[in-house]
């Protein structure tokens, strides 16, 4: 009876749960497929957004801050990472307490004062946004790679390549990324969407991307707008749902004992 | 033939702490020597270095007459298997025993052929599709030796490869392991701190405290001639009788007997007695113990007694012996080895 009630519970909260988050998207995907002020359903707001001028230069610019910010997190991080697993333990506490503080400095702030130590290069360019998302997106990237290296015994494993005749090069790409890519992947996924809705940083250094074109436009058609906002989503968990698949790692545990 | 591995006057500190004290063994072609120790003996850190893991403070290792202290592991050519498990969790097990092959670039059907031969070795030709946390530990043990032996090492090395096992699947492992090492003459440097395991498959066994080896012999020798107190005491169980020396004799439990090792001065010393040198006499009229437990062990049973001084022996009997002891039982002691051990702490 316990085992009933306790499970009665839990599908109460989670069916309150899945009301609360699937009940606005349904309701949004409704309005959005509406047609004008009719009763009729069409595609006619998704039609609408791609006939908007910059549409896709907008998107254009938000795909290649986002690919930017993905290779910096990847060789940034995953380096970063290892080396704290790997010998560098006593700095982990302080780089712990580092990767938080994009939660806690204000955006302005980060702005003008992340800006000032980019390297020369960048400035002036709409890539200096991809470094920016790099800092922002590091409380979610820097954990979501810990936890994954933190599964694995990365030490063993690295000594037992070297021993086998790997070099460092191959240890990094045969064996560490390969035992860590679900979390490599979920690290970049965070990259992915911060770069993809990230309004804030753009509109503060006057960069136009997809989120602040999205904001602009959506202040003429509310239907529209809508319908943006319903196709991100999509997009992201399509994305969500390629990276789950390119994860064929079996992980479920069948032990079979001898 | 001739020396094989060859380390001398290694030693390794971290910070102020001694791991590694001046520490030299010669280890023979195809012979397996053990290292074994309490934790923290330095036995590990001497394994690690001879892998080339990690770099020794001073002292020299050569290989074949060639010098590879200064080598980097990934050129070592040595296997190694590790205490936890170590397999590369994204590939299979065929996978990854013929990874040193592919480090060192042989073509696939030699890796695939070599790796399914060692499989073969191991008895998990069945599971080699398979990955690594689809088997169980034992198993797991097995691949990494497979993997070890794979790239044809120079010098296998067995970091406590056995620890994480149940006794069952341990014991068939070590006999496994000897199996193979004789099969394929593997220079083989074993560290443990499970005594019954180094002294049941190895040629040698070095017994290792405060990183350094305090001595290095057969396990016969070793069990039966230790060469300083700690290892009297590691090895096996071991009695410790207080007593005096004298000319030569001690006096153990009424009777005198000649020692064994000479160079202690007279005055005051300790007796050491395995526990089967000391045989439990019920029907003598003479009493100078009395049984406090027995523990039946199979073919031989452990027997404590309280004697004189109030001090507990251990005893170990053949249980057909034994049979008729019972705590409280008034018998007569009697050290069965004509010359003791003592030592002088």
């Amino acid at each position: 009876m316990m085992n009933f009630r306790k499970n009665l519970d839990a599908n109460i909260a989670l069916a309150i749960a899945a009301i609360f988050l699937f009940l606005p998207l349904i309701a949004a995907t409704e309005f959005s497929l509406r047609d004008g002020g009719t009763e009729k359903h069409s595609l006619i707001s998704y039609r609408w957004i791609l006939d908007q001028s910059g549409f896709s230069e907008n998107l254009g610019i938000t795909m290649r801050v986002m690919a930017l910010a993905v290779i910096l997190t990847l060789v940034l991080m995953v380096p970063t990472v290892t080396w704290l697993h790997l010998g560098g333990e006593k700095y982990k506490r302080l780089i712990d307490v580092l990767t938080m503080l994009p939660l806690i400095i204000p955006v302005v702030a980060l702005a003008t004062g992340a800006q000032l130590a980019l390297p020369g290069f960048v400035h002036g360019t709409v890539y200096e946004l991809s470094f920016l998302y790099v800092v922002v997106s590091m409380p979610y990237t820097y954990r979501a790679l810990d936890i994954g290296m933190s599964a694995r015994p990365l030490a063993t494993l690295v000594a037992a390549a070297r021993n086998l005749g790997a070099s460092w090069i191959n240890v990094m790409l045969r064996v560490i990324v390969p035992s860590i890519l679900p979390s490599i992947f979920a690290a970049l996924f965070m990259t992915i969407t911060l770069s993809l809705g990230e309004f804030t940083l753009a509109q503060l250094l006057h960069w136009n991307t997809f989120p602040t074109w999205i904001t602009n436009i959506s202040q003429q058609n509310i239907l529209g707008a809508t319908a943006l906002a319903v196709g991100s989503l999509f997009f992201a968990w399509v994305l969500l749902y390629i990276f789950t698949f390119l994860d064929r790692q079996p992980t479920q545990s069948a032990v079979n004992e001898e | 033939m001739g020396n094989s591995l060859k380390i001398e006057g290694l030693s390794r500190n971290f910070g102020s702490v001694i791991a590694l004290d001046d520490f030299s063994l010669t280890i023979k072609k195809g012979e397996l020597v053990s290292l074994l120790g309490p934790s923290g003996c330095g036995k590990t850190t001497a394994l690690r270095i001879v892998a080339g893991l990690e770099r020794a403070s001073s002292g020299e290792i050569t290989l074949n007459d060639k010098k590879i202290t200064d080598v980097p592991a990934h050129k070592r050519n040595m296997g190694m298997v590790f205490q936890s498990y170590s397999l590369f969790p994204h590939l299979t097990i065929e996978e990854n025993v013929a990874f040193g092959l592919q480090m060192r670039r042989e073509p696939k059907e030699k890796r695939i052929g070599k790796a399914g031969e060692l499989l073969e070795l191991v008895g998990l030709t069945t599971q080699h599709k398979r990955f690594p946390h689809q088997l169980s530990g034992g198993q797991q043990q097995r691949v990494a030796l497979a993997r070890a032996l794979a790239i044809q090492p120079e010098v296998l090395l067995l970091d406590e490869p056995l620890s994480a096992l149940d006794a069952q699947v341990r014991q068939n492992l070590r006999e496994e392991i000897r199996r193979l090492q004789v099969e394929l003459n593997t220079t083989t440097l074993f560290v443990t701190h499970d005594q019954e395991e180094a002294m049941a498959i190895s040629d040698r066994v070095g017994v290792m405290s405060h990183g350094k080896l305090e001595q290095i012999d057969t396990p016969d020798e070793l069990y039966n001639r230790p060469a300083t107190l700690f290892v009297a005491s590691f090895i096996g169980a071991m009695n410790r009788i207080p007593t005096q020396l004298k000319d030569g004799e001690v006096e153990v439990l009424g009777e005198k007997h000649s020692v064994k090792n000479h160079n202690e001065k007279d005055g005051n010393v300790t007796a050491l007695i395995r526990p089967e040198s000391i045989e439990l006499l019920h029907d003598s009229t003479y009493h100078n113990a009395v049984v406090v437990t027995r523990s039946f062990l199979g073919a031989s049973s452990r027997i404590t007694v309280r004697i004189g001084d109030g001090s507990i022996l251990q005893s170990l009997m053949p249980s057909s012996d034994s049979m008729e002891l019972h705590p409280g039982d008034l018998v007569q002691a009697v050290i069965t080895d004509k010359k003791v051990l003592i030592t002088n702490a």
